[in-house]
């Protein structure tokens, strides 16, 4: 396993607990997505994940060995453990994107010249390169947000961590994230983890859902086990996926027969309303399996 | 906040002029030797002669817009003219020029007294557009991490990068605060302006701290050890260049020298 927490429970110091005796796995080159409500304590549990908060109690596994907390064993755990904060603006310090992308690589050590290659490719993959010389304040919180991303990528970590990457996005700049982030996923094997309260976008990005409801891990599965359970999911104060949403009205109000595993993105939608049509002839089916 | 969105603008500028890719060495190395030349020449002509060449370098080789030049050299001008006619007047004992009545008083106005009015604002206007060149065409990336190869200590050097990154984020914060009070009416009447101003100071303050605090965080997940590290990724000086400016200076120099005894009237 590559992360494992175990009855991982933190407490801060004004008495919150924000963290209940959680328990789970995380796999390697998984796309796992952490959903829960604001408070829910999604974002107490990613920073157990790379050493920025020790846990009150409760253990965590990184590839099967406990944690440590020394200054050495910190820097070879960020070395793979990427963090990408949900404000870019706390992240963002330096002067220039080129010098914040350079940041990481350098307190890694690595030489000047490979640091710069690094740099510019972590840019490149960002579709940043052409604002490398420009401070941050020339840009908009989609660039912002990508240039984060590249400063940690350029220190070429295994697993990535983003808090809310597409919280405050226009629907362009969301995309354009969350198609990045499947692509490094699928080209790079980076393993993603993120914490979102974005129902909508879990079923496009991840392969495995965990649901924290008030510092407690409720449920965990594939998104659409977990949104088929309409009770569950009312109760942890989030709601369906629209898609998942009009499928149940449909079966409810209307009585149609529809699949309990009800569509989460539109290409699951159109799957299912060409099967309630009745329409499924050739061409069809070619185009959907060219998609 | 006028002076706020002043001081964004020269620093959009510092990135965006035509010059801003050449070196930032060569950029410091000419704007310092004109300061100081500027402020030293005992004759009004070299200072105009670098104001002349600082004006020529930034309107048409850095091609900053003449009405924003202006719009920066308007407010100093008119400070440094009024001082300047109090000085011809106060200053200077031999020759009288002339005399005039102001206030029920005659007052005698020398010869040498003009002469050193004269000579002290082009003096002023000489550093200041030598000064203009160097904002507003290097980035000042540029100008800390020359201060870092000058050896100026790492603890100036670091907090500058910092305090230059979060002006901004920080400006932002204060105009956004100034609008919510705004429009909640803060600012209505004086003692609401000075309850309304100082709440806004000590939020920003928590502010900066709460800021501080999640910065170190970042920087530490990825792998921030107490030093900052930067990447020296800057365009060499061209000796040419280099040797073209100390010339020049020179040549400024002897001119200064040459000029020492000049006389306006």
């Amino acid at each position: 396993m590559l992360f494992r927490l175990e009855h991982l429970s933190h407490c801060y110091s004004d008495g919150t607990l924000a963290l209940n005796d959680v328990t789970l796995d995380f796999a390697k080159g998984e796309r796992i997505a952490l959903l829960g409500t604001n408070g829910s304590g999604k974002t107490t549990l990613l920073h157990h994940l790379n050493g920025i908060l020790k846990p009150t109690s409760g253990r965590v596994y990184f590839e099967d060995e406990p944690l440590k907390y020394d200054s050495k064993s910190l820097l070879d755990l960020r070395r793979k453990v990427g963090f990408v904060f949900q404000d870019p603006n706390d992240q963002l310090f330096a002067p220039t994107v080129k010098q914040d992308v350079a940041f990481g690589p350098l307190n890694l050590g690595q030489p000047v010249e490979q640091v710069k290659r690094v740099a510019d490719e972590a840019l490149r993959t960002v579709g940043m390169a052409e604002y490398a010389e420009k401070p941050p304040h020339f840009l908009s919180l989609g660039q912002k947000k990508r240039v984060a991303l590249a400063g940690v990528l350029a220190m070429q970590p295994q697993v990535l961590i983003m808090d809310e990457p597409t919280s405050n996005l226009d629907p362009r700049a969301t995309s354009e994230i969350l198609h990045l982030l499947l692509r490094l996923n699928k080209e790079y094997k980076i393993t993603l983890i993120l914490a979102t309260h974005d129902v909508d976008m879990v079923p496009l990005f991840a392969k495995k859902l965990y649901i924290l409801s008030k510092g407690k891990l409720v449920s965990e599965g594939s998104p659409e086990e977990l949104f088929a359970n309409a009770e569950l999911i009312r109760s942890v104060s989030l709601r369906s996926p629209r898609i998942a949403h009009l499928f149940e009205v449909l079966k409810k109000e209307d009585n149609l027969p529809i699949n309990p595993r009800f569509p989460l993105t539109i290409s699951e939608a159109r799957k299912e309303i060409l099967r309630l049509l009745g329409y499924r002839n050739e061409n069809e089916e070619k185009e959907t399996s060219n998609r | 906040m006028s002076h706020v969105k002043l001081s964004a603008e020269i620093d959009r500028y510092a990135y965006t002029n035509a010059l801003s890719k050449s070196s930032p060495t060569t950029k410091l190395f000419l704007a310092l030797s004109l300061l100081l030349l500027s402020v030293m020449s005992p004759s009004p002509i070299v200072p105009i002669s670098i104001f002349l060449t600082s004006t020529v370098l930034l309107l048409s080789f850095a091609k900053i817009p003449c009405r924003f030049y202006l719009r920066l050299l308007w407010y100093p001008i008119i400070i440094v003219a009024v001082t300047c006619v109090i000085i011809a007047f106060f200053f200077g004992y031999q020759e009288p020029f002339t005399e005039v009545n102001l206030l029920g008083l005659k007052w005698t106005v020398f010869k040498d007294g003009i002469t050193l009015g004269f000579t002290t604002f082009f003096r002023v206007l000489g550093a200041l557009s030598s000064q203009f060149f160097l904002v507003l065409t290097t980035p000042m990336t540029s100008i800390i991490l020359i201060l870092r190869k000058a050896r100026v200590p790492k603890v100036l050097i670091e907090t500058s990068l910092l305090i230059y990154r979060y002006i901004f984020v920080f400006s932002e914060v204060m105009e956004t605060m100034h609008i919510a009070q705004d429009l909640r009416l803060g600012y209505s009447g004086w003692l609401k302006k000075l309850r309304s101003m100082s709440m806004l100071i000590g939020n920003l303050f928590i502010r900066t701290l709460e800021q501080g605090e999640r910065t170190f965080t970042a920087m530490n997940a990825r792998g921030y050890d107490g030093n900052i590290r930067v990447l020296e990724d800057q365009p060499k000086p061209s000796k040419t260049a280099l040797a073209a400016i100390t010339l020049f200076t020179v040549a400024l120099a002897i001119a200064a020298y040459l000029t020492m005894n000049i006389r306006i009237v």
